[in-house]
């Protein structure tokens, strides 16, 4: 027996063709194959045998990358209904080999990422399809619904025949432009024929090939002998690099071609339900369950609409003269029957139907950056699964599960894998809440091969990246946010060195605005790094530095600036004093607002920087009220120019108009200044004055005008006399404990 | 093209009017057919989109637009289902549904048409009340509708506008449509409809909720929307073929054919409905009234009359203003803004 030449059976197929699909299966059932080829990266015969692990849930992706550069990255998406993880399963129960026979990653990675994706996407569609001509030939406009009547919606006989003999009148058409003059495409015919030749001479009988059907009629003289000695000398002396490959979990939503990496299928899981579900219920089973979804959404889809929508579908098929209804005829009578003839309900199933959620699964014996299996082992502790569908996630950080989590999606967010994005902003670094938005890409897996040369877990990798950082990083402010994240992510390693940084840079920096403008984050931390278990000791005394540096410094700063380097300023200023208020240290207070009065007084200081000081000491006490009005009334005498007064007005009002309302003084002072203004001062300050007014709020612009037209406030009616002692105690008690005064 | 249509007739019938084509189609159809069905749905499908068959009879386009629209129409009167075809005023909805009952029962004549005095009778059967009087309730007394006659011939009934029909004349279609049958409780009986019996419902869903369909019924229908023309060139045709049309059966001159003046008088159309100028450059106030296509080949039509019967024989764009101007302006005070401020912006352009 030996001696009779060995049975190659060519399967070409359409890469995620579910009708390929059905028909391999139904091919190597019937006619058993002793080892199985498949069009595929040669590593790939090292993970081949996860694909019978049961956890092994597809969409799946083989990843390619070159070590060096993981960012070299190459995916074979398979779906469930993708032929080749068909064959692959197939041989996979019946205890058959299975050998991958394209050409080497370590080869195809080497010449640059430009040509690194070999054409294993949409079915062989190339920028001059083949297939076109052969679609319009047959009187379609879409040749991948002629390709689907042809080849995938048949049933019982074999296409491959066909298929094989239509490829070679297309290869013989086209052969001289379109394949001799792309070397990577001869050399991947050229390894796929020597991967022929190495199973027949393995001694193996019958084999089958499951490879794009493009390359069928090239397969066909694999056991000649010149061809042979050709193919030879072609895949000499091909550059070479050192890869990795490995299974990702894909998704559907990955697969369709509206994404990035897409494989070209626009409804994965349209295709999904045509391999699941073949045979005469597909469309029946197909409109029960878009009933399903849109009930789910409140719309209104009864069975007897599944059945009429089932009928429609069926005989507007028939009409067009298709063998079986396709996506166009569900979606039309969709469209006509469930949707009163809008799209409105397309729209749903589009998503969540034609296109489809579902995510992939790998086992954990998967080969995996040592980065990738940590994390997989911390959604595991943290209880958060990957999913491809948007979700929102609130976190409660006074329970222990949940700040796990926020730590790991804080780490993550340094690591730049964007798997979580925060939904609010810094300032909820305070609360107890953070709300997250997760959705899981499977790219994301890319950038954590790349990530990986950081670390071996997310947790010194994230630390590794925030110490790179904050290494190359030039602004103080950078690194106090970096200090932040070490918080937040719950890094206690890299604190130190960074809090060392920022004190050698605090100490150099000549600018007291980059000071100011890393304290607040740096405050922050030290305020709330208790309620994270974080030590701040060291944190103090940086900030303690900083903060006399910039008292020091402050007078200087605002010397001499115009109006909008003043606005600034005096916006650094605010931030500073509510920063420093955080953290309610008298001595770093005591030292701020000695610079603050210094401010007050001098010389060559923008009003407006002066009226904003004056508000920040009135506000924190500093300044007794007479000595606020004294200063108030200095600048708005006559011997200020109006300008000036104005420009101290909009500082000290600062945005708020509450002073106004409720210090009867001020406002009179106010009142009597504009009543005093030469009309021509009048009309120069007015401008500004109306944008100071303008940013108050509604209600007290009413009542200042209310004031000023009667004379009493409307909040003085509450006079202090009218308060009852006791109950007064009583409120002021619950608040005391409300705010954790009293125990 | 040629057509022999009954030369004292104003507007004959659609089957009589495309007889010749009507009759090619079914020449050459070899598919099957559904029960009573004078064409296969295929053949009804291109006898609505135009072209030439193998034979060389041309068949003239009835609808200019989608041709998935015309597939999901045709089989749903494959089905059980009725179809009923909405859309803004003048998108084609009752000249569709004419062309579908006559390529599909050789009759388009079966018609209710929908008004707010639109009563039972018109939709079951109403009575002789001289032979009623008479002979009492009999089978000879009752006169019957076009849905009876239609159930009793298999063939298609078309109900216009159905939602300017009253509520509960409405709702007499439900027992029609989901169980095929007519009770005559009268005469103790029933029409029971034969195979190829089916109905086709015009609605205007801009008015929608003149007389909202109750669900009950909205449930015995597909529902196919016509969309108005999608691109200039479209409606350009459209109109085109019907003024011929229209002209031809008037009995008009032949005035010189002004493509010209067709586009202009559809682009005046399309800018106000749309409410902004062809190239988006400039918006625009929309006008009271509707803009429809419909519209648009009335002031075609009518300028020709004008120019032919009054005029010096030549269309000019002046003249089709006048009738542009009719048809914009139905409230005196907004749309006299609305038309002033379009003659600006044309004459800035």
């Amino acid at each position: 027996m030996d001696s009779a030449p060995a049975d190659v059976r060519v399967y070409g197929i359409r890469h995620h063709g579910p009708g390929s699909a059905l028909a391999v299966r139904r091919a190597l059932d019937t006619d058993p194959a002793d080892i199985v080829l498949i069009e595929g990266p040669r590593e790939a015969d090292a993970i081949a045998y996860l694909a019978g692990d049961p956890e092994m849930k597809p969409p799946v992706t083989m990843l390619g990358y070159a070590l060096d550069h993981p960012d070299r990255a190459v995916f074979y998406p398979f779906a469930s209904f993708s032929p080749e993880w068909v064959a692959l399963r197939w041989a996979g129960e019946a205890d058959v080999p299975v050998r991958y026979i394209d050409l080497a990653l370590t080869h195809t990675l080497a010449g640059g990422p430009s040509d690194a994706q070999p054409s294993l996407g949409s079915g062989e569609i190339r920028p001059r399809d083949p297939l076109t001509e052969l679609a319009l030939a047959a009187g379609y406009d879409d040749t991948e619904r002629w390709w689907e009547d042809m080849v995938e919606h048949r049933d019982a006989t074999s296409p491959f025949e066909a298929i094989a003999e239509a490829m070679t009148v297309l290869r013989e058409a086209y052969e001289p432009d379109l394949v001799a003059a792309d070397p990577t495409e001869r050399r991947r015919e050229a390894q796929m024929r020597a991967g022929i030749r190495a199973a027949t001479g393995d001694g193996y009988q019958r084999i089958a090939v499951v490879c794009g059907a493009w390359h069928v009629p090239a397969l066909a003289a694999a056991l000649d002998a010149k061809q042979a000695r050709s193919d030879t000398a072609l895949l000499r002396g091909m550059p070479k690099v050192k890869v990795a490959i490995t299974w990702v979990p894909w998704t559907h939503r990955r697969l369709a071609n509206a994404h990035g990496y897409g494989a070209g299928v626009t409804s994965p899981g349209w295709y999904h339900h045509l391999f699941t579900h073949p045979g005469p219920d597909t469309v029946a089973r197909w409109f029960t369950q878009a009933a399903r979804v849109l009930r789910a959404a409140d719309y209104s889809a009864s069975a007897a609409d599944v059945v009429e929508a089932t009928r429609l579908a069926t005989s507007l098929a028939a009409l067009r003269g298709r063998p079986l209804a396709g996506l166009v005829e569900l979606n039309d009578s969709a469209c006509a029957v469930l949707g009163d003839g809008t799209d409105i309900p397309m729209r749903l199933l589009s998503s969540e139907l034609i296109v489809g959620t579902l995510i992939g699964h790998v086992p954990a014996s998967t080969p995996m950056v040592p980065l990738a299996r940590n994390l997989a082992t911390e959604q595991k502790r943290c209880r958060l699964k990957p999913e491809a569908m948007p979700r929102s996630l609130e976190l409660d950080l006074r329970k222990p599960l949940d700040l796990a989590r926020s730590g790991l999606l804080h780490r993550l967010s340094i690591l730049r894998v964007g798997w979580g994005r925060e939904a609010q902003g810094r300032a909820s670094v305070g609360t107890f809440r953070e709300t997250w938005e997760l959705q899981w890409e499977p790219e994301l897996e890319v950038r954590l091969i790349e990530m990986s040369a950081l670390g071996t877990t997310v947790q010194t990798a994230a630390q590794a990246a925030l110490v790179q950082h904050a290494l190359a990083t030039k602004s103080i402010s950078e690194l106090t946010d970096a200090i932040e994240q070490c918080l937040l992510a719950d890094l206690a390693e890299p604190l130190a060195g960074i809090v060392q940084l920022v004190a050698d840079r605090a100490a150099l920096d000549v600018d007291i605005t980059h000071l100011m403008e890393a304290l607040p984050a740096l405050a922050r931390t030290i305020r709330y790094g208790d309620v994270r278990g974080t030590d701040s000791g060291a944190l103090a005394t940086v900030l303690g530095g900083m903060v006399s540096r910039i008292a020091a410094g402050l007078v200087p700063a605002c010397t001499s600036l115009d109006s909008g380097a003043a606005e600034s300023i005096s916006r650094l200023i605010s931030d500073t004093q509510s920063a420093l208020s955080l953290l309610s240290d008298p001595d770093l207070f005591g030292s701020f607002h000695d610079a603050l009065a210094d401010l007050v007084e001098r010389d060559r200081i923008h009003a407006s920087l002066q009226g904003r000081a004056t508000r920040l000491l009135a506000d924190a006490g500093r300044l007794a009220p007479e000595q606020v009005e004294r200063r108030v009334s200095r600048a708005l005498s006559r011997g200020t120019t109006p300008l000036d007064g104005a420009a101290f007005v909009e500082g000290f009002l600062g945005g708020s108009g509450v002073a106004l309302v409720h210090d009867a003084d001020l406002l009179g002072l106010l009142d009597r200044w504009l009543a005093t203004l030469e009309s021509e001062a009048f009309i120069e300050i007015l401008p500004l004055l109306r944008r100071t007014f303008g940013t108050f709020e509604l209600a007290e612009r009413r009542q200042i005008g209310e004031r000023v037209r009667t004379g009493v406030g409307p909040v003085s009616a509450l006079g202090h006399r009218s308060l009852d002692p006791e109950r007064v105690a009583a409120g002021i008690e619950t608040i005391a404990r409300l705010l954790g005064a009293t125990t | 093209m040629t057509h022999e249509t009954p030369a004292d007739i104003l507007r004959p019938h659609a089957e009589a009017q495309y007889a010749n084509e009507l009759a090619a189609l079914a020449a050459g159809d070899t598919r099957q057919r559904p029960p009573q069905w004078r064409l296969s749905p295929l053949a009804v499908v291109t006898y609505l989109m135009g072209a030439t068959l193998a034979d060389g009879t041309v068949i003239t386009p009835k609808y200019v637009g989608q041709r998935r629209l015309m597939e999901v129409a045709v089989a749903t009167l494959a089905t059980d289902r009725a179809l009923l075809l909405l859309g803004l005023p003048g998108t084609a909805k009752t000249w569709v549904s004419e062309h579908l009952a006559a390529a599909i029962s050789g009759d388009s004549s079966l018609l209710v048409q929908g008004t707010a005095g639109t009563a039972e009778e018109s939709v079951r059967y109403g009575w002789n009340y001289a032979r009623l009087l008479a002979e009492g309730p009999t089978a000879r007394a009752l006169v019957p509708s076009p849905v009876y006659r239609a159930m009793e011939q298999g063939t298609i009934v078309r109900v216009e506008e159905l939602t300017r029909m009253p509520s509960d004349v409405q709702d007499a279609l439900i027992t029609v449509l989901s169980e095929k049958v007519l009770p005559i409780p009268e005469l103790a009986s029933e029409v029971q409809a034969r195979p190829g019996f089916n109905l086709i419902a015009t609605a205007n869903n801009r008015d929608r909720g003149v007389n909202e369909l109750s669900s009950a019924l909205r449930r015995r229908f597909n529902t196919v929307i016509l969309p108005t023309p999608a691109t200039i060139d479209e409606e350009v045709q459209i109109v085109r073929q019907r003024v011929a049309a229209l002209a031809s059966a008037l009995s008009l001159p032949d005035l010189p054919a002004a493509p010209d003046e067709i586009r202009r008088v559809v682009s005046v159309f399309r800018e106000l409905r749309m409410g902004q100028s062809e190239d988006g450059r400039i918006k625009l106030k929309t006008p009271s009234g509707t803009m429809s296509t419909a519209e648009a080949i009335s002031v075609m039509v009518q300028g020709i009359a004008m120019a032919a019967h009054l005029g010096d024989g030549t269309l000019r764009f002046d003249n089709l203003l006048a009738g542009i101007e009719n048809t914009v302006v139905r409230d005196p005070v907004h749309d006299t803004v609305v038309w002033r401020e379009y003659l600006d912006s044309l004459s800035i352009r």
